[in-house]
Protein backbone atom coordinates (compact mmCIF):
# COMPACT_ATOMS: atom_id res chain seq x y z
CA UNK A 1 0.00 0.00 0.00
CA UNK A 2 2.83 2.40 1.02
CA UNK A 3 4.80 2.02 -2.03
CA UNK A 4 1.02 2.20 -4.02
CA UNK A 5 0.59 5.68 -2.39
CA UNK A 6 4.51 6.89 -3.11
CA UNK A 7 4.39 5.71 -7.01
CA UNK A 8 0.66 7.74 -6.99
CA UNK A 9 2.42 10.42 -5.51
CA UNK A 10 5.66 10.47 -7.25
CA UNK A 11 3.89 10.13 -10.78
CA UNK A 12 1.70 13.04 -9.90
CA UNK A 13 4.06 15.06 -8.92
CA UNK A 14 5.78 14.23 -12.49
CA UNK A 15 3.53 15.17 -14.43
CA UNK A 16 2.68 18.46 -12.76
CA UNK A 17 5.99 19.38 -13.71
CA UNK A 18 5.84 17.90 -17.33
CA UNK A 19 2.74 19.88 -18.28
CA UNK A 20 3.79 23.23 -15.86
CA UNK A 21 2.33 25.91 -18.54
CA UNK A 22 -1.09 24.49 -18.88
CA UNK A 23 -1.14 23.46 -15.03
CA UNK A 24 -1.07 27.26 -14.31
CA UNK A 25 -3.43 27.71 -17.00
CA UNK A 26 -6.11 25.70 -15.70
CA UNK A 27 -5.45 26.83 -11.84
CA UNK A 28 -5.66 30.37 -13.09
CA UNK A 29 -8.99 29.50 -14.65
CA UNK A 30 -10.32 27.36 -12.12
CA UNK A 31 -9.56 30.41 -9.74
CA UNK A 32 -10.72 33.10 -11.31
CA UNK A 33 -14.31 31.41 -12.14
CA UNK A 34 -14.17 30.12 -8.45
CA UNK A 35 -13.53 33.75 -7.28
CA UNK A 36 -16.81 35.12 -9.99
CA UNK A 37 -18.73 31.91 -8.34
CA UNK A 38 -17.63 32.99 -4.71
CA UNK A 39 -18.31 36.45 -5.02
CA UNK A 40 -21.60 35.94 -6.58
CA UNK A 41 -22.30 34.34 -3.04
CA UNK A 42 -21.28 36.57 -0.68
CA UNK A 43 -23.03 39.40 -2.97
CA UNK A 44 -26.13 37.69 -2.56
CA UNK A 45 -25.92 37.21 1.08
CA UNK A 46 -25.08 40.92 1.42
CA UNK A 47 -28.24 41.25 -0.60
CA UNK A 48 -30.30 39.29 1.95
CA UNK A 49 -28.92 41.20 4.40
CA UNK A 50 -29.93 44.64 2.86
CA UNK A 51 -33.33 42.77 2.63
CA UNK A 52 -33.71 41.00 5.37
CA UNK A 53 -36.57 43.28 7.10
CA UNK A 54 -38.97 42.95 4.41
CA UNK A 55 -38.69 38.99 4.17
CA UNK A 56 -41.95 37.80 3.89
CA UNK A 57 -43.89 40.23 1.74
CA UNK A 58 -43.69 42.87 4.17
CA UNK A 59 -44.21 46.03 1.93
CA UNK A 60 -44.46 48.46 4.94
CA UNK A 61 -42.59 49.28 8.35
CA UNK A 62 -43.99 51.11 11.14
CA UNK A 63 -41.51 52.57 13.44
CA UNK A 64 -42.50 53.40 16.50
CA UNK A 65 -40.45 55.74 18.90
CA UNK A 66 -38.49 54.08 21.81
CA UNK A 67 -39.42 53.96 25.20
CA UNK A 68 -43.46 53.49 24.83
CA UNK A 69 -45.59 51.28 27.12
CA UNK A 70 -47.55 49.05 26.13
CA UNK A 71 -50.76 50.97 26.08
CA UNK A 72 -49.10 53.99 23.78
CA UNK A 73 -47.96 50.58 21.47
CA UNK A 74 -51.64 49.42 21.13
CA UNK A 75 -53.25 52.57 19.89
CA UNK A 76 -50.87 51.84 17.01
CA UNK A 77 -51.86 48.16 17.29
CA UNK A 78 -55.31 48.48 17.07
CA UNK A 79 -54.96 50.93 13.98
CA UNK A 80 -53.27 48.06 12.13
CA UNK A 81 -55.87 45.58 13.67
CA UNK A 82 -58.84 47.83 12.18
CA UNK A 83 -57.36 47.34 8.05
CA UNK A 84 -56.82 43.21 8.92
CA UNK A 85 -59.14 42.10 5.98
CA UNK A 86 -59.66 45.13 4.48
CA UNK A 87 -56.15 46.29 3.07
CA UNK A 88 -54.04 44.93 5.24
CA UNK A 89 -53.25 40.93 4.97
CA UNK A 90 -51.15 40.30 8.57
CA UNK A 91 -48.71 42.14 10.52
CA UNK A 92 -46.40 41.70 13.30
CA UNK A 93 -44.74 43.13 16.25
CA UNK A 94 -40.37 43.11 16.13
CA UNK A 95 -40.05 43.86 19.30
CA UNK A 96 -36.42 45.81 20.68
CA UNK A 97 -34.38 42.49 20.44
CA UNK A 98 -35.99 41.81 17.14
CA UNK A 99 -34.84 45.53 15.95
CA UNK A 100 -31.43 45.37 17.47
CA UNK A 101 -31.49 41.79 15.22
CA UNK A 102 -31.80 43.72 11.91
CA UNK A 103 -29.41 46.36 13.02
CA UNK A 104 -26.49 44.63 13.34
CA UNK A 105 -27.78 43.76 9.44
CA UNK A 106 -28.31 46.96 8.59
CA UNK A 107 -24.98 48.16 10.07
CA UNK A 108 -23.04 45.26 9.73
CA UNK A 109 -20.47 47.25 7.70
CA UNK A 110 -20.93 50.34 9.89
CA UNK A 111 -19.84 49.21 13.41
CA UNK A 112 -19.59 52.99 14.73
CA UNK A 113 -23.68 53.87 14.01
CA UNK A 114 -24.06 50.48 15.14
CA UNK A 115 -22.65 51.22 18.15
CA UNK A 116 -25.16 54.05 18.60
CA UNK A 117 -28.24 51.73 18.97
CA UNK A 118 -29.00 50.14 21.86
CA UNK A 119 -32.09 48.73 23.97
CA UNK A 120 -33.18 52.38 25.20
CA UNK A 121 -33.37 53.88 21.91
CA UNK A 122 -33.89 52.15 19.03
CA UNK A 123 -37.16 52.44 17.72
CA UNK A 124 -39.07 49.20 17.21
CA UNK A 125 -41.37 48.05 14.40
CA UNK A 126 -44.50 46.51 13.03
CA UNK A 127 -43.50 44.88 9.79
CA UNK A 128 -47.14 45.17 7.87
CA UNK A 129 -48.06 42.59 5.07
CA UNK A 130 -50.58 44.05 2.85
CA UNK A 131 -53.38 42.17 0.69
CA UNK A 132 -52.04 43.92 -2.49
CA UNK A 133 -49.13 45.07 -2.97
CA UNK A 134 -49.74 46.31 -6.17
CA UNK A 135 -51.88 49.06 -4.82
CA UNK A 136 -49.42 51.85 -4.13
CA UNK A 137 -51.88 54.56 -3.57
CA UNK A 138 -54.08 52.37 -0.81
CA UNK A 139 -50.24 51.59 0.83
CA UNK A 140 -49.32 55.66 0.53
CA UNK A 141 -52.62 56.14 2.00
CA UNK A 142 -51.79 54.21 4.89
CA UNK A 143 -48.69 55.36 5.41
CA UNK A 144 -49.83 58.92 5.59
CA UNK A 145 -52.75 57.89 8.00
CA UNK A 146 -49.84 55.98 10.18
CA UNK A 147 -47.97 58.69 10.29
CA UNK A 148 -50.38 61.10 12.33
CA UNK A 149 -50.61 58.26 15.17
CA UNK A 150 -48.76 59.36 18.54
CA UNK A 151 -45.52 57.64 19.16
CA UNK A 152 -45.00 56.93 15.40
CA UNK A 153 -41.67 57.58 14.63
CA UNK A 154 -41.66 57.30 10.99
CA UNK A 155 -43.39 54.96 8.16
CA UNK A 156 -40.77 53.24 5.39
CA UNK A 157 -43.20 51.54 2.33
CA UNK A 158 -40.48 48.14 0.54
CA UNK A 159 -41.05 50.06 -2.87
CA UNK A 160 -38.80 53.34 -1.58
CA UNK A 161 -36.43 51.04 -1.07
CA UNK A 162 -36.96 47.48 -2.24
CA UNK A 163 -37.59 47.73 -6.10
CA UNK A 164 -34.27 49.36 -6.77
CA UNK A 165 -32.01 46.90 -4.65
CA UNK A 166 -34.39 43.56 -6.20
CA UNK A 167 -33.51 45.35 -9.48
CA UNK A 168 -29.97 45.64 -8.81
CA UNK A 169 -29.44 42.32 -6.76
CA UNK A 170 -31.23 40.84 -10.27
CA UNK A 171 -29.00 41.89 -12.69
CA UNK A 172 -26.24 41.05 -10.40
CA UNK A 173 -27.34 37.46 -9.71
CA UNK A 174 -27.82 36.86 -13.52
CA UNK A 175 -24.89 38.31 -15.22
CA UNK A 176 -22.36 37.15 -12.17
CA UNK A 177 -23.98 33.71 -12.07
CA UNK A 178 -24.30 33.20 -16.16
CA UNK A 179 -20.06 34.17 -16.24
CA UNK A 180 -19.29 31.57 -13.41
CA UNK A 181 -20.93 29.09 -15.40
CA UNK A 182 -19.06 30.01 -18.55
CA UNK A 183 -15.74 30.40 -16.79
CA UNK A 184 -16.25 27.07 -14.90
CA UNK A 185 -17.02 25.09 -18.05
CA UNK A 186 -13.66 26.65 -19.38
CA UNK A 187 -11.99 25.73 -16.48
CA UNK A 188 -13.23 22.04 -16.50
CA UNK A 189 -12.59 21.40 -19.87
CA UNK A 190 -8.99 23.12 -19.80
CA UNK A 191 -8.39 20.72 -16.92
CA UNK A 192 -9.79 17.91 -19.03
CA UNK A 193 -7.31 19.15 -21.96
CA UNK A 194 -4.61 18.97 -19.73
CA UNK A 195 -5.12 15.63 -18.28
CA UNK A 196 -5.24 14.52 -22.07
CA UNK A 197 -2.09 16.17 -23.05
CA UNK A 198 -0.14 14.70 -20.31
CA UNK A 199 -1.92 11.17 -21.21
CA UNK A 200 -0.65 11.78 -24.84
CA UNK A 201 2.45 12.29 -23.51
CA UNK A 202 2.81 9.14 -21.46
CA UNK A 203 0.64 7.31 -23.90
CA UNK A 204 3.95 4.63 -24.17
CA UNK A 205 4.31 3.85 -20.38
CA UNK A 206 0.62 3.58 -20.09
CA UNK A 207 0.57 0.84 -23.17
CA UNK A 208 3.25 -0.83 -20.73
CA UNK A 209 1.29 -0.22 -17.61
CA UNK A 210 -1.55 -2.05 -19.58
CA UNK A 211 0.50 -5.14 -21.02
CA UNK A 212 1.79 -5.99 -17.60
CA UNK A 213 -1.16 -5.93 -16.02
CA UNK A 214 -2.13 -2.81 -14.18
CA UNK A 215 -5.71 -2.12 -13.62
CA UNK A 216 -7.43 1.29 -15.18
CA UNK A 217 -8.15 2.30 -12.04
CA UNK A 218 -3.97 2.28 -11.10
CA UNK A 219 -3.25 4.12 -14.58
CA UNK A 220 -6.01 6.47 -13.73
CA UNK A 221 -5.54 7.85 -10.16
CA UNK A 222 -2.18 9.90 -10.87
CA UNK A 223 -4.59 11.70 -13.61
CA UNK A 224 -7.33 11.93 -11.40
CA UNK A 225 -5.36 13.26 -8.49
CA UNK A 226 -3.44 15.83 -10.94
CA UNK A 227 -7.36 17.18 -11.75
CA UNK A 228 -8.00 17.03 -7.96
CA UNK A 229 -4.89 19.63 -7.97
CA UNK A 230 -5.86 21.80 -10.34
CA UNK A 231 -9.19 22.49 -8.63
CA UNK A 232 -8.49 22.75 -4.85
CA UNK A 233 -5.21 24.67 -5.58
CA UNK A 234 -8.04 26.97 -7.44
CA UNK A 235 -10.34 27.03 -5.06
CA UNK A 236 -7.96 27.88 -2.45
CA UNK A 237 -6.66 30.99 -4.86
CA UNK A 238 -10.73 32.49 -5.22
CA UNK A 239 -10.68 31.88 -1.52
CA UNK A 240 -7.69 33.92 -0.87
CA UNK A 241 -8.90 36.43 -2.94
CA UNK A 242 -12.65 36.41 -2.39
CA UNK A 243 -11.59 37.32 1.08
CA UNK A 244 -9.31 40.14 0.67
CA UNK A 245 -12.03 41.51 -1.73
CA UNK A 246 -14.60 41.18 1.07
CA UNK A 247 -12.00 42.99 3.56
CA UNK A 248 -11.50 45.61 1.42
CA UNK A 249 -15.05 46.30 0.62
CA UNK A 250 -15.92 46.44 3.98
CA UNK A 251 -13.47 48.35 5.05
CA UNK A 252 -14.53 50.94 2.10
CA UNK A 253 -18.47 50.79 3.10
CA UNK A 254 -17.79 52.67 6.94
CA UNK A 255 -16.94 55.64 4.32
CA UNK A 256 -20.34 55.23 3.10
CA UNK A 257 -23.24 57.57 3.81
CA UNK A 258 -25.35 55.94 7.17
CA UNK A 259 -28.43 55.91 5.02
CA UNK A 260 -26.99 54.87 1.68
CA UNK A 261 -27.84 51.54 2.37
CA UNK A 262 -24.76 50.38 1.26
CA UNK A 263 -23.68 49.72 5.22
CA UNK A 264 -25.98 46.38 5.04
CA UNK A 265 -24.02 44.98 1.85
CA UNK A 266 -21.27 43.50 4.15
CA UNK A 267 -20.69 40.03 4.59
CA UNK A 268 -18.85 39.61 8.31
CA UNK A 269 -20.72 37.30 10.23
CA UNK A 270 -18.43 34.01 8.99
CA UNK A 271 -20.26 33.53 6.09
CA UNK A 272 -17.47 34.44 3.87
CA UNK A 273 -15.48 31.43 5.52
CA UNK A 274 -18.77 29.16 4.55
CA UNK A 275 -18.06 30.05 1.06
CA UNK A 276 -14.66 29.79 1.20
CA UNK A 277 -14.79 26.14 2.04
CA UNK A 278 -17.42 25.82 -0.72
CA UNK A 279 -14.95 27.49 -3.42
CA UNK A 280 -12.08 24.29 -2.12
CA UNK A 281 -15.14 21.62 -2.29
CA UNK A 282 -16.35 22.65 -5.82
CA UNK A 283 -12.28 23.07 -7.13
CA UNK A 284 -11.89 19.54 -6.05
CA UNK A 285 -14.75 18.71 -7.50
CA UNK A 286 -14.86 20.52 -10.78
CA UNK A 287 -11.35 19.30 -11.27
CA UNK A 288 -11.85 15.69 -10.56
CA UNK A 289 -14.46 15.33 -12.70
CA UNK A 290 -12.83 16.80 -15.49
CA UNK A 291 -9.57 14.85 -14.67
CA UNK A 292 -11.76 11.58 -13.82
CA UNK A 293 -13.69 11.78 -17.19
CA UNK A 294 -10.72 12.47 -19.41
CA UNK A 295 -8.69 9.63 -18.29
CA UNK A 296 -11.58 7.24 -18.83
CA UNK A 297 -12.37 8.60 -22.03
CA UNK A 298 -8.33 8.29 -23.34
CA UNK A 299 -7.38 5.33 -21.53
CA UNK A 300 -7.10 3.73 -24.81
CA UNK A 301 -4.16 6.10 -25.81
CA UNK B 1 -2.50 -23.74 -21.63
CA UNK B 2 -3.26 -22.01 -24.72
CA UNK B 3 -6.13 -23.35 -27.05
CA UNK B 4 -7.52 -21.36 -29.81
CA UNK B 5 -10.99 -22.55 -30.95
CA UNK B 6 -12.41 -22.02 -34.98
CA UNK B 7 -11.42 -18.18 -34.12
CA UNK B 8 -12.08 -15.42 -36.70
CA UNK B 9 -10.75 -11.84 -36.54
CA UNK B 10 -11.68 -9.01 -38.57
CA UNK B 11 -10.58 -5.49 -38.88
CA UNK B 12 -13.40 -5.05 -41.45
CA UNK B 13 -15.14 -6.50 -44.21
CA UNK B 14 -12.34 -6.43 -46.41
CA UNK B 15 -9.46 -6.86 -43.95
CA UNK B 16 -9.97 -10.74 -42.56
CA UNK B 17 -6.69 -11.18 -40.18
CA UNK B 18 -7.49 -14.70 -38.73
CA UNK B 19 -9.91 -17.33 -40.55
CA UNK B 20 -11.33 -20.04 -38.45
CA UNK B 21 -8.00 -20.77 -36.51
CA UNK B 22 -7.53 -23.32 -33.93
CA UNK B 23 -4.74 -24.63 -32.28
CA UNK B 24 -3.07 -25.72 -28.89
CA UNK B 25 -0.15 -25.32 -27.27
CA UNK B 26 0.59 -27.28 -24.07
CA UNK B 27 2.14 -25.88 -20.73
CA UNK B 28 5.79 -25.26 -21.24
CA UNK B 29 6.21 -25.23 -25.03
CA UNK B 30 7.94 -23.20 -27.55
CA UNK B 31 6.01 -22.04 -30.60
CA UNK B 32 6.82 -20.16 -33.66
CA UNK B 33 4.55 -18.68 -35.48
CA UNK B 34 5.98 -17.98 -39.47
CA UNK B 35 4.30 -16.53 -41.99
CA UNK B 36 4.43 -13.61 -44.52
CA UNK B 37 3.45 -9.62 -43.45
CA UNK B 38 -0.54 -9.23 -42.64
CA UNK B 39 -0.72 -13.33 -42.54
CA UNK B 40 -2.57 -12.61 -38.82
CA UNK B 41 0.75 -13.69 -36.32
CA UNK B 42 0.64 -10.15 -34.62
CA UNK B 43 -3.41 -10.79 -34.27
CA UNK B 44 -2.82 -13.76 -32.98
CA UNK B 45 -0.61 -12.72 -30.21
CA UNK B 46 -2.86 -9.64 -29.56
CA UNK B 47 -6.16 -12.12 -29.45
CA UNK B 48 -3.77 -13.89 -26.32
CA UNK B 49 -3.13 -11.14 -24.31
CA UNK B 50 -7.13 -9.86 -24.81
CA UNK B 51 -5.90 -6.71 -26.52
CA UNK B 52 -7.90 -7.81 -29.43
CA UNK B 53 -11.43 -9.57 -29.14
CA UNK B 54 -12.18 -11.74 -32.14
CA UNK B 55 -16.14 -12.30 -33.97
CA UNK B 56 -15.84 -15.83 -34.05
CA UNK B 57 -14.51 -18.73 -31.88
CA UNK B 58 -12.84 -19.02 -28.21
CA UNK B 59 -9.32 -18.39 -26.90
CA UNK B 60 -8.81 -20.02 -23.93
CA UNK B 61 -5.68 -19.15 -21.89
CA UNK B 62 -4.47 -20.75 -18.83
CA UNK B 63 -7.93 -22.84 -18.73
CA UNK B 64 -10.26 -19.74 -19.21
CA UNK B 65 -11.99 -18.50 -22.04
CA UNK B 66 -10.64 -15.03 -22.37
CA UNK B 67 -12.98 -13.70 -25.08
CA UNK B 68 -15.75 -12.96 -22.69
CA UNK B 69 -13.98 -12.01 -19.97
CA UNK B 70 -14.63 -8.52 -17.84
CA UNK B 71 -12.79 -5.90 -18.61
CA UNK B 72 -12.13 -5.86 -14.77
CA UNK B 73 -10.44 -9.26 -15.12
CA UNK B 74 -8.18 -8.54 -18.12
CA UNK B 75 -5.23 -6.90 -15.94
CA UNK B 76 -4.94 -10.25 -13.74
CA UNK B 77 -5.11 -11.91 -17.04
CA UNK B 78 -2.41 -10.54 -18.19
CA UNK B 79 0.03 -10.52 -15.54
CA UNK B 80 0.48 -14.03 -16.21
CA UNK B 81 1.74 -13.04 -20.24
CA UNK B 82 4.97 -11.22 -20.43
CA UNK B 83 5.26 -8.94 -23.64
CA UNK B 84 8.14 -8.86 -25.95
CA UNK B 85 8.27 -6.15 -28.55
CA UNK B 86 10.03 -5.99 -31.76
CA UNK B 87 10.52 -2.06 -30.64
CA UNK B 88 11.34 -3.17 -27.21
CA UNK B 89 9.06 -0.36 -26.14
CA UNK B 90 10.92 0.70 -23.27
CA UNK B 91 10.76 4.24 -21.45
CA UNK B 92 13.25 6.01 -22.26
CA UNK B 93 13.28 8.71 -19.07
CA UNK B 94 13.79 5.43 -16.61
CA UNK B 95 16.61 3.71 -16.24
CA UNK B 96 17.07 -0.43 -16.70
CA UNK B 97 16.71 -1.09 -13.18
CA UNK B 98 13.65 1.06 -13.31
CA UNK B 99 12.14 -0.35 -16.05
CA UNK B 100 11.93 -3.76 -14.79
CA UNK B 101 10.78 -2.23 -11.42
CA UNK B 102 7.91 -0.24 -13.54
CA UNK B 103 6.27 -3.66 -14.26
CA UNK B 104 6.26 -4.90 -10.65
CA UNK B 105 5.55 -1.49 -9.33
CA UNK B 106 2.53 -0.98 -11.34
CA UNK B 107 0.24 -4.01 -10.11
CA UNK B 108 1.42 -3.44 -6.56
CA UNK B 109 4.42 -5.69 -5.22
CA UNK B 110 5.85 -4.36 -2.32
CA UNK B 111 9.49 -2.56 -2.37
CA UNK B 112 11.40 -5.17 -0.84
CA UNK B 113 9.77 -7.42 -3.60
CA UNK B 114 10.76 -4.94 -6.24
CA UNK B 115 14.78 -4.76 -4.42
CA UNK B 116 14.89 -8.42 -4.62
CA UNK B 117 13.30 -9.54 -7.72
CA UNK B 118 14.93 -6.91 -10.25
CA UNK B 119 18.57 -7.90 -9.26
CA UNK B 120 17.59 -11.29 -9.95
CA UNK B 121 16.12 -10.97 -13.74
CA UNK B 122 18.46 -8.58 -14.52
CA UNK B 123 21.57 -11.23 -14.17
CA UNK B 124 19.11 -13.94 -15.58
CA UNK B 125 19.85 -11.90 -19.08
CA UNK B 126 22.89 -10.93 -18.78
CA UNK B 127 22.42 -7.07 -17.52
CA UNK B 128 24.40 -7.28 -14.25
CA UNK B 129 25.68 -3.75 -13.60
CA UNK B 130 23.95 -2.32 -16.04
CA UNK B 131 21.15 -0.99 -13.72
CA UNK B 132 21.92 2.67 -13.72
CA UNK B 133 21.96 3.11 -17.61
CA UNK B 134 19.43 4.53 -19.35
CA UNK B 135 17.96 2.87 -22.95
CA UNK B 136 20.21 5.47 -25.30
CA UNK B 137 23.22 4.13 -23.66
CA UNK B 138 22.28 0.54 -24.32
CA UNK B 139 22.90 -1.33 -27.78
CA UNK B 140 19.72 -2.94 -28.95
CA UNK B 141 20.53 -6.35 -28.19
CA UNK B 142 20.70 -4.67 -24.14
CA UNK B 143 17.63 -2.94 -24.94
CA UNK B 144 15.87 -6.39 -25.78
CA UNK B 145 17.22 -7.81 -23.17
CA UNK B 146 15.81 -5.32 -20.71
CA UNK B 147 12.41 -5.71 -22.76
CA UNK B 148 12.74 -9.45 -21.89
CA UNK B 149 13.47 -9.01 -18.29
CA UNK B 150 10.41 -6.91 -18.05
CA UNK B 151 8.38 -9.48 -19.17
CA UNK B 152 9.44 -11.98 -17.29
CA UNK B 153 10.28 -10.53 -14.45
CA UNK B 154 6.40 -10.94 -12.72
CA UNK B 155 7.81 -14.79 -13.58
CA UNK B 156 4.30 -15.17 -16.03
CA UNK B 157 3.35 -18.66 -17.33
CA UNK B 158 3.06 -17.15 -20.98
CA UNK B 159 5.69 -14.82 -22.64
CA UNK B 160 4.66 -14.07 -26.00
CA UNK B 161 7.27 -12.41 -28.31
CA UNK B 162 6.37 -10.36 -31.66
CA UNK B 163 9.74 -10.17 -33.74
CA UNK B 164 11.96 -10.20 -30.94
CA UNK B 165 15.05 -10.24 -33.38
CA UNK B 166 13.71 -8.07 -35.90
CA UNK B 167 16.09 -4.93 -35.27
CA UNK B 168 19.29 -7.09 -34.13
CA UNK B 169 21.73 -8.11 -36.12
CA UNK B 170 22.37 -12.58 -36.47
CA UNK B 171 24.25 -12.83 -33.61
CA UNK B 172 22.64 -10.36 -31.35
CA UNK B 173 19.17 -11.99 -32.40
CA UNK B 174 20.70 -15.44 -31.53
CA UNK B 175 21.72 -14.24 -28.11
CA UNK B 176 18.18 -13.03 -27.14
CA UNK B 177 16.40 -16.60 -28.88
CA UNK B 178 19.25 -18.24 -26.19
CA UNK B 179 17.40 -16.37 -23.76
CA UNK B 180 13.98 -17.07 -24.48
CA UNK B 181 15.02 -20.80 -24.39
CA UNK B 182 16.63 -20.52 -21.14
CA UNK B 183 12.91 -18.61 -20.40
CA UNK B 184 11.45 -21.84 -21.77
CA UNK B 185 13.27 -24.20 -19.29
CA UNK B 186 11.97 -22.68 -16.44
CA UNK B 187 8.68 -23.72 -17.54
CA UNK B 188 7.17 -20.61 -19.53
CA UNK B 189 5.44 -21.20 -22.72
CA UNK B 190 6.64 -19.45 -25.18
CA UNK B 191 4.97 -18.11 -28.17
CA UNK B 192 7.25 -15.95 -30.69
CA UNK B 193 6.33 -14.23 -33.93
CA UNK B 194 9.22 -14.08 -36.30
CA UNK B 195 10.50 -14.22 -39.69
CA UNK B 196 13.41 -15.43 -38.79
CA UNK B 197 13.80 -18.53 -41.16
CA UNK B 198 17.77 -18.67 -39.99
CA UNK B 199 16.56 -19.06 -36.15
CA UNK B 200 13.79 -21.16 -36.53
CA UNK B 201 15.29 -23.75 -38.72
CA UNK B 202 18.17 -23.74 -36.56
CA UNK B 203 15.82 -24.23 -33.15
CA UNK B 204 13.86 -26.99 -34.53
CA UNK B 205 10.59 -26.34 -32.15
CA UNK B 206 6.63 -26.45 -33.02
CA UNK B 207 5.68 -24.07 -36.42
CA UNK B 208 2.50 -22.71 -36.95
CA UNK B 209 2.30 -21.03 -40.13
CA UNK B 210 -0.08 -18.59 -41.49
CA UNK B 211 -0.65 -16.98 -44.55
CA UNK B 212 -3.51 -14.70 -44.95
CA UNK B 213 -5.28 -15.44 -41.68
CA UNK B 214 -5.16 -18.66 -42.37
CA UNK B 215 -3.83 -21.50 -40.44
CA UNK B 216 -1.93 -23.67 -43.18
CA UNK B 217 0.77 -25.38 -41.24
CA UNK B 218 1.03 -26.93 -37.85
CA UNK B 219 4.24 -28.64 -37.64
CA UNK B 220 6.36 -30.16 -34.42
CA UNK B 221 10.26 -29.92 -34.20
CA UNK B 222 9.60 -28.50 -37.83
CA UNK B 223 11.76 -25.38 -39.97
CA UNK B 224 10.60 -22.34 -40.94
CA UNK B 225 9.06 -23.24 -44.77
Amino acid sequence: MISRIGYLLRETGASLQRNITLTVAAIITAAVSLLIFGLTLVIQHGFDNLLAQWEGGVEMIVYVNAGVDDAQRGVIETALTQQEGITIDSWQYCDVTCSLGDADRLFAGDPQTRALLDATNIPTQFKVVPLDATEVDILSGLRDRYLELPNVNSVQLAEEQLDLISRLQGFVSTYTTGLWVALMAAASLLIWNTIRTAMFARRREIEVMKLVGATDWFIRLPFMLEGLIHGVAGGAIASGAMWFINDRWTAGVAEFPVNSGMTALVVVDGYEWRVAAILVAFGALVGTVGSGTAASRFLDV
Amino acid sequence: MIRLVNVTKSYSDEVVALRDASFEVAKGEFVFLVGPSGSGKSTLLRLINRQERPELGEVWVAGRNIVDMPSNRVPMLRRNIGNVFQDYKLLTNKTVFENVAFALEVIGRPRHVIDTQVPTVLELVGLAGKEDRFPHQLSGGEQQRVSIARAFVNRPQILVADEPTGNLDPVTGEGIMRLLDRINTTGTTVVMATHDQRIVDSMRRRVIQLDRGVLVRDQSRGVYS
